[in-house]
């Protein structure tokens, strides 16, 4: 048999391809027929066994992740069964372990209560408390109660989005960030109030906020 | 905790426990601890570990300082007892070696807002003293420097210690000098008093009649009685500490259902939550209504913006709400009961569910409390953010795990309520007065208040104002006598426009009707509300038309768009007033505002739809000319007035009050 040398043999593609992802592997056969016109028998067995074992790999994990989310919602569901009107609370307990209301979970929820889908996403809809997309990896949320609203809190809105060259309600590019507003954290004897992760800052002014921003940035990179 | 008995609770009646001689409490509730308490706590720790002391360190809610959070309230023997605000670590680790150690008081940080003396019972330990003339050119550190003067020059100065104070509750009267542990107050003091106050009242024990504050305090605690005082998260503080569970007691052994109804009306408490529904008429109506099941709710989803009466009372007293909701499931005969709290007050949310365990523990919830044969157990709904939720109806719906949307009434919840069956829905605050007034009597109540609001209510009072608190005063007291006596008046010695109360639902009440004594009546009067109470003060730079637009929008977004009137109602209105915020408006556009507020009023589903338009109805009906001014001025005006508005956020200027 007339092997290339530099088309791969049976020996030593398996060592090799073995750290392919499926698209190079294509790649590779794109560009073997290119040089050579054809695609030796062995390599398309070799790359068609590995895609094989590839796929199967991901049908496990799709798996797993689903009988996670499963074991998940059927946690939180027992954990209420007994409860009459329980849907709020499984939320809430769905939206602190994911920080969101991922759709599958919705899916899974559905199924497990035998409640309609619609009637799920009808009340999460309903209640600002609950999010559809997943949160930044970070949260900046400005108070936009009355006494915090009197003392500039429009003003702290519109510096963090010009910093951060974002709306109120999303998320920087890269993730990171998330800007919100929230209606009364109920500091209000330290209005204007910013919270970042969780912690809250009391008379804030415009010219501490590219201050917060920087604090958060520099977090990321000693965590990176 | 052991099982709590019935002869357990009187004993405990009998011999109740006093204050330990030496203490640090830190105040730690979401306020605190958003200024910084946990840290303070734990500088306190580290500290106190350094010195070698064994004083105790307690956890404590708020006693309602928020301008001055974080707040530590010191007892040591032989000493004043002293709040210190703006506590920073420096002074945590100060108040331990000077205020415990070298038994002197520390400097700036001490608030006695509340403490007055006719008398000088007790000789002379402290003296605090505070320049408030509102031009203050400073002159404190002069009184404090001449005072120590003549101290030492009589030889007192070993024995009394002069200190300036952060706030003593007295503004614009001058030089404010306080005797301590008296309490005698001295205002508008002149430093050739300085020698007369030495000489007569220190040496030789005499009131100064003439100098004399005799002022009394405003406030009335009765709902606030332990927040600051007690450890939130220990029922055992509440049993010893604050007579707890014996309001309970008394209703379980000692009173029928229907003698409970009777002592709440002979109270004539009405609901704190904002419509003032008599209490015991609800709970009447509930218990009348034959059912398998009758319900009791506590209302904690304080929506509006600016309030925070209900997320203090639920993080600093806990146990006495659910003591009231006890007491109210006794009369009505409800064996369930469910808190309804915001998710966004975790703080709150963690406190009442530690207090519901503790008292399952001890006995007080379950079957058969304390062997009266009454059974009673309450669990925690969260509420998810939406406004509209604090109405009665869509509360229920959201308790049952739908949407907010709110149904008609009738019926009424007291005769179909959650679940179909007969609920009452109380406020926080009214379940929180409760328990003392089923010890001390309803006609101790009634003593407080006017003629047709009995008893006290609380406010917080927020925005434009110097010392931003809760303040807990008689029904019937005047906005001036909150604002200006209690709250220290507008930030900045500015001048003030406009209180707006009652929340996005509520109305302004401009300076002119400062003195309006506060209660349901007078303030329906003026086209405002009572509200839950928070009370936000506005000066002049504030725009009428701005703040009515953020009020509008709010509920706007929060409208839950079953009903026409109030979708689409709200949806113009915020249009029109757009409209003539950026100088565009017409002539007719008042007319038209008020056509569409008229409908909203009359045809909306629920309380949110009638009462959006208040604020918009309130500041149009005072402040006419502003809208007027912006209509005639058109686009150019505009824009001046809108880039005019310094706020606090963008000025550079440090305020003055920390």
């Amino acid at each position: 048999m007339n092997i290339h040398p530099s088309v791969p043999g049976p020996e030593t593609a398996a060592a090799d391809l073995r750290q392919y992802d499926e698209a190079a592997l294509i790649d590779l056969l794109e560009k073997t027929e290119q040089k050579h016109g054809f695609i030796p028998r062995d390599l398309s067995e070799e790359v068609t066994r590995l895609l094989s074992v590839k796929l199967e790999r991901l049908r496990r994990i799709q798996g797993k992740l689903d009988s996670t989310i499963r074991r998940d919602v059927q946690q939180h569901v027992s954990h209420w069964r007994e409860e009459e009107g329980n849907l709020i609370m499984i939320l809430h307990a769905i939206q602190n372990q994911h920080g969101y209301v991922p759709r599958e979970v919705a899916m899974e929820l559905s199924r497990e209560l035998g409640v309609p889908l619609a009637r799920i996403y009808e009340v999460i809809t309903f209640y600002h408390y609950f999010k559809l997309q997943p949160p930044g990896a970070h949260a900046i949320t400005v108070c936009n109660g009355t006494a915090c609203y009197l003392k500039g809190s429009r003003d702290l809105i519109n510096e963090l989005s010009s910093q951060l060259g974002i709306a109120e309600g999303q998320t920087t590019a890269d993730r990171m960030i998330h800007l919100d507003t929230v209606r009364c954290i109920g500091c209000c004897g330290m209005a204007p109030a910013v919270v970042v992760d969780g912690k809250t800052c009391g008379h804030v002014k415009t010219t501490e906020i590219a201050g917060h921003i920087a604090s958060i940035k520099h977090l990321k990179e000693s965590v990176a | 905790m052991n099982t709590l008995s019935r002869t357990d609770l009187e004993a405990l009646a009998a011999k109740p426990e006093g204050d330990p001689p030496e203490w640090i409490r830190v105040q730690l509730d979401t306020g605190g601890i958003a200024a910084g308490a946990e840290t303070i706590f734990t500088a306190l720790e580290h500290e106190r570990a350094d010195r070698r002391l064994t004083i105790p360190l307690l956890r404590t809610g708020s006693v309602g300082y928020s301008f001055a959070d974080p707040v530590v309230e010191v007892q040591a023997a032989g000493m004043p007892r002293v709040h210190y605000g703006c506590v920073t670590p420096e002074i945590a680790a100060r108040i331990l070696g000077e205020h415990i150690g070298e038994h002197r008081l520390i400097d700036d940080h001490i608030i006695a807002t509340r403490r007055r003396g006719l008398t000088l019972d007790a000789p002379v330990t402290h003296i605090l003293v505070k320049d408030t003339s509102p031009e203050a050119g400073n002159k404190t550190g002069f009184f404090q420097f001449s005072l120590a003067e003549e101290l030492k020059r009589r030889g007192l100065a070993e024995r009394v210690q002069v200190v300036r104070a952060l706030d003593l509750g007295i503004y614009d009267e001058g030089a404010v000098v306080q005797l301590l542990p008296s309490g005698v107050t001295y205002t508008n003091v002149l430093a050739p008093d300085v020698a007369r106050i030495v000489a007569e009242s220190v040496e030789a024990g005499k009131v100064l009649d003439d100098l004399l504050w005799k002022t009394p305090d405003k406030q009335v605690r009765i709902v606030l009685r332990n927040c600051g005082n007690i450890d939130p998260d220990s029922i055992d503080d509440y049993l010893r500490r604050a007579q707890g569970y014996q309001g309970l007691h008394r209703v379980l052994f000692k009173l029928s259902p229907e003698a409970v109804i009777a002592e709440m009306k002979a109270s004539a408490l009405r609901g704190r939550g904002g419509a003032g529904f008599p209490t015991w008429l609800k709970w009447q109506l509930t218990r009348a209504q034959p059912a398998a099941q009758h319900y009791v709710i506590c209302n904690g989803d304080e929506g509006d913006p600016g309030a925070f009466m209900d997320r203090s009372v639920l993080e600093s007293d806990p146990h006495a709400v659910l003591e009231g909701m006890m007491i109210a499931a006794y009369a009505m005969g409800a064996s369930m009961g469910y808190f309804y709290i915001r998710a966004e007050y975790p703080r709150a949310v963690e406190r009442i569910q530690r207090a519901l365990d503790q008292a399952r523990e001890a006995g007080l919830l379950g079957a058969n409390i304390l062997g009266s044969g009454f059974s009673f157990d309450a669990k925690i709904r969260l509420g998810a953010g939406a406004f509209v939720c604090g109405e009665e109806t869509a509360l229920i719906a959201s308790i049952e795990g739908r949407r907010g949307s709110p149904s008609p009434r009738p019926p009424y919840p007291s005769v179909r309520g959650l679940w179909g069956m007969p609920t009452a829905i109380n406020n926080v605050e009214t379940l929180a007065c409760i328990p003392a007034i089923l010890l001390k009597g309803g006609a101790w109540f009634a003593g407080y208040g006017t003629e047709k609001s009995k008893g006290t209510k609380v406010f917080a009072v927020t925005g434009k104002v110097r010392n931003a608190q809760l303040v807990e005063v008689p029904i019937g007291t005047t906005l001036r006598e909150i604002i200006y006596e209690v709250c220290g008046g507008v930030l900045d010695g500015k001048e003030l426009k406009a209180v707006q109360t009652g929340g996005p639902s509520g109305g302004v009440i401009p300076r002119q009707h400062l003195d309006a004594p506060v209660s349901y009546e007078s303030l329906q009067q003026l086209g405002s509300i009572m509200g839950s109470g928070g009370m936000l003060v506005m000066d002049k730079d504030d725009s009428m038309v701005e703040v009515t637009k953020f009020f509008l929008r709010f509920c706007v977004d929060e409208s839950c768009g079953k009903c026409a009137p109030c979708r689409i109602g709200g949806y113009q209105l915020l249009q029109v007033l757009d409209r003539i915020s950026r100088g565009r408006g017409t002539a007719g556009d008042v007319p038209l505002i008020q056509r569409i507020c008229l409908t909203m009023q009359k045809a909306s589903l629920c309380g949110l739809g009638q009462t959006a338009p208040n604020p918009v109805l309130s500041t149009l009906r005072y402040f006419g000319e502003e809208y007027q001014a912006f209509i005639e001025g058109g686009p150019s005006y505009a824009r001046k007035m809108n880039k005019a508005t310094p706020t606090a956020a963008t000025s550079t200027k440090v305020s003055a009050t920390p």
